[in-house]
């Protein structure tokens, strides 16, 4: 079956293809171009839906912007569509354009706030462009992120918990996590679930130049694609593991990877309109944030241990995962069973685990690996 | 038994497409690696035969998964949930499925086994005749157990059960260390929808659309109670006398957002089997009487209550729709019950 194909509706003319996962933009002075395209985007399944998408120069879709706190960061949008569009990043107020007309451009320019993970998005017309797919990641990186003790942590140290500072001071250290500490500005050690639905015929409707009232969109949002990172099931994790592949962006920025000891931050965020419930095998997680009404980032106060936790519409909450020794395993490493241990992570809503009615688990499902022991 | 053939398996065999999704690998007597003589064994067959009778009259066919080694014939029915599975913290666990027919597999759900121990197709096998899941808890806590093929739909259908972890104490604390409880009540919430419970096991799996993106839940229940019988059932009403200590286990094995209220304030002493305020970086949550709070999709909680007079008290349960947020079948997804201080 061919499933790979991508293609961007502005380059279907001249037969470009472009990859359906998110790329990554490491800052280059904190200067990002973004164009605002619509495109018919192949599901897992083979069909094609209509949907748009923010793209920057390297042709790829959705990309992960990552800044270091305090930067000034330039964005400059095109908007590329037929329709007027806007730009925003929910908890940075001043990285917001109201609206651009199809063909124009805008820019924002604005100081990188505290270490954390944000969404930008297209907030006009909420929710509907943003679950056509207009939606990013957008990573700010601390400029002093080690806690006082100095063990790295992805915070800012002046918003620092104690219960966040005990966490991150206890990996290497603690009885419970022998190995390492959490290392920062490693894309191997920092990895990114956005999720993510597709409604194909909010979607068709759209694009057959309907004009949706927004508050209509939440009443009839059926969602027959699940999403982690723009993609489904079987795509969601690399299949085949070597020097060649980039784990800043595609499947490799979504499954985690490493050896017992390496302990894993996942950025969790939702573009959508489904309460997810993300659940994870092998492991628990430590829940380390949350947002404030306005979308600032906020540590926890109580750093839960979790195998589910609740992902509502624009949720963006940090887990550590902590790449422990499987608690219940009988012998440990195993004698008999080979490495790598590989287990599932799925939404437990499991709706979501479907793709086109049906398909079992071509939905919101990745993996992680654990390579080996200590 | 046969030496295990791993390149047959997700561990080691080829995943594509079709293992992932449409074909995963199923195995039948594979030997259990590592296996060490068990301190406790348990075993479940499948049963795809139990009809229960809804409040409006009609039948929803339920699967569920039967305990062939319990002492009574009562005990050997298929029943819904399916029965509880309750470990000692440490035990070396032997839980064996054989489902008879076709394939299934149990996820131990919070446990953390090894891979081939965790019961996933696509990264393992699915179980067509006999597997053992070898495991040996570690901590104390509330955690469920649920068949992990096409698991939208056998999830759904009733496959799962509940699993209690106590800690070496026994029965009558949370967890070493933790508070103590004299009154202990598990609370399954669990949501139906009867169109799903009219498809085959293999319902969608190879590219039909079925309709498993489409939830909408006409029943709702508690331990297996329809909702119109959970404030007097004895199955799910709660009874102390003053003075005594609570603990109620709470899963959230619907497909909704599940908003709990209880009339009376407690402390969730412990989520998703992982005990709370043992280590600096976790606490114990407050919970205030009457104040609502949400569980997702497979959450738990255990909450200690300690009553300081007599009196009824209501908990209710709201279904809340993972898009609309309203409350499920057009307000009528309430599941009530009653905490009874005599
Ligand atoms: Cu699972
Ligand atoms: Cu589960």
């Amino acid at each position: 079956m061919d499933r790979r194909k991508f293609l961007k509706a502005s380059a279907v003319a001249v037969g470009a293809a472009a990859l359906p996962a998110m790329a990554t933009a490491q800052t280059t002075g904190g200067t990002f171009d973004l164009t605002i395209e619509a495109v018919d985007s192949e599901m897992i399944d083979g069909v094609f839906v209509f949907s748009l998408m923010f793209f920057d120069r390297s042709e790829e879709g959705r990309p992960i912007l990552e800044v270091t706190e305090a930067d000034i960061v330039t964005i400059n949008v095109t908007n590329l569509d037929t329709r007027p569009h806007g730009f925003g990043i929910p908890g940075i107020p001043a990285a917001s354009v109201a609206s651009i007309p199809p063909g124009g451009s805008a820019t924002v320019r604005f100081t990188a706030p505290v270490g954390g993970t944000y969404m930008y998005i297209d907030p006009t017309l909420a929710p509907l462009n943003r679950i056509l797919g207009l939606y990013g990641a957008f990573i700010v990186h601390p400029k002093l992120g080690t806690t006082a003790a100095g063990s790295p942590t992805p915070y800012s140290r002046s918003t620092h918990t104690p219960q966040v500072a005990a966490l991150f001071n206890a990996l290497g250290v603690h009885k419970r996590f022998p190995g390492n500490k959490w290392v920062p500005r490693d894309v191997e050690r920092d990895k990114l679930w956005l999720f993510s639905q597709v409604d194909p015929l909010i979607a068709a409707r759209v694009d057959a130049g309907e004009v949706i009232p927004p508050a209509s969109v939440v009443p009839s949002f059926l969602p027959r694609y699940f999403m982690i990172n723009g993609l489904s099931g079987y795509d969601t994790a690399p299949h085949k593991i070597d020097a060649s592949l980039d784990w800043s962006k595609g499947s490799g920025r979504i499954m985690p990877h490493g050896r017992e000891g390496q302990p894993t931050l996942i950025r969790n965020m939702n573009a959508g309109l489904c309460t997810h419930s993300p659940h994870i095998h092998g492991n628990h997680i430590f829940k380390l944030s949350d947002t404030r009404a306005d979308g600032t980032v906020v540590l926890n106060t109580s750093c839960y241990e979790l195998d589910a936790w609740p992902m509502e519409p624009m949720a963006r909450r940090d887990v550590l995962l902590p790449f422990e020794k499987p608690g219940d395993a009988v012998v440990w490493p195993p004698k008999e069973e080979p490495f790598p241990m590989r287990y599932v992570m799925h939404c437990h809503t499991e709706m979501s685990q479907t793709a086109g009615g049906g398909n079992y688990p071509q939905g919101m499902v990745t993996h992680w690996e654990m390579t080996g022991p200590l | 038994m046969q030496a295990a053939d791993w390149t047959k398996t997700g561990v080691k065999g080829e995943v594509t497409y079709s293992t992932f999704g449409c074909n995963p690998f199923q195995e039948s007597n594979f030997p259990t690696p590592d296996r060490v003589a068990p301190d406790v064994n348990v075993e479940r067959h499948m049963d795809v035969s139990l009809d229960l009778p809804t409040p409006d009259g009609q039948k929803i066919r339920v699967w569920t998964f039967t305990d062939p080694l319990a002492p009574t014939v009562a005990g050997r029915a298929p029943m819904h949930p399916a029965p509880l599975m309750r470990f000692r913290e440490g035990q070396i666990v032997h839980s064996t499925l054989d489902p008879k027919k076709n394939a299934h597999t149990i996820h131990h759900h919070g446990i953390e086994p090894t891979t081939v121990n965790d019961g996933v197709g696509h990264v393992s096998f699915e179980v067509n005749a006999r597997y053992t899941y070898q495991f040996r808890p570690s901590r104390a806590g509330t955690f469920f157990y649920h068949c992990h093929r096409n698991t939208a739909l056998h999830f759904e259908m009733g496959m799962f059960g509940p699993m209690i972890v106590d800690p070496p104490e026994g029965p009558g604390t949370l967890f070493s260390g933790g508070p103590k409880y004299d009154v202990e009540r598990l609370l399954v919430l669990d949501d139906m929808d009867p169109r799903w419970h009219t498809l085959e096991h293999d319902a969608g799996m190879c590219g039909l659309d079925v309709g498993l993106n489409r939830f909408d839940p006409k029943y709702f229940l508690a331990n297996g109670v329809f909702n119109n019988r959970t404030t007097t059932d004895p199955r799910v009403v709660i009874n102390a006398k003053l003075g005594q200590t609570i603990l109620i286990r709470l899963l959230n094995a619907s497909y909704s957002v599940l908003e709990t209220t209880i009339g009376l304030p407690g402390v969730c002493h412990s989520m998703d089997g992982c005990s709370l305020g043992t280590e600096p970086w976790s606490s114990p949550l407050p919970l205030p009487a009457n104040r609502p709070f949400t569980m997702s999709t497979a959450q738990r909680r255990d909450i200690i209550i300690r009553p300081t007079a007599r009196g009824t008290f209501p908990v209710r349960f709201r279904f809340l729709h993972w898009v609309n947020g309203k409350v499920q079948d057009n307000g009528r997804g309430i599941v009530d019950t009653r905490i009874i201080v005599s």
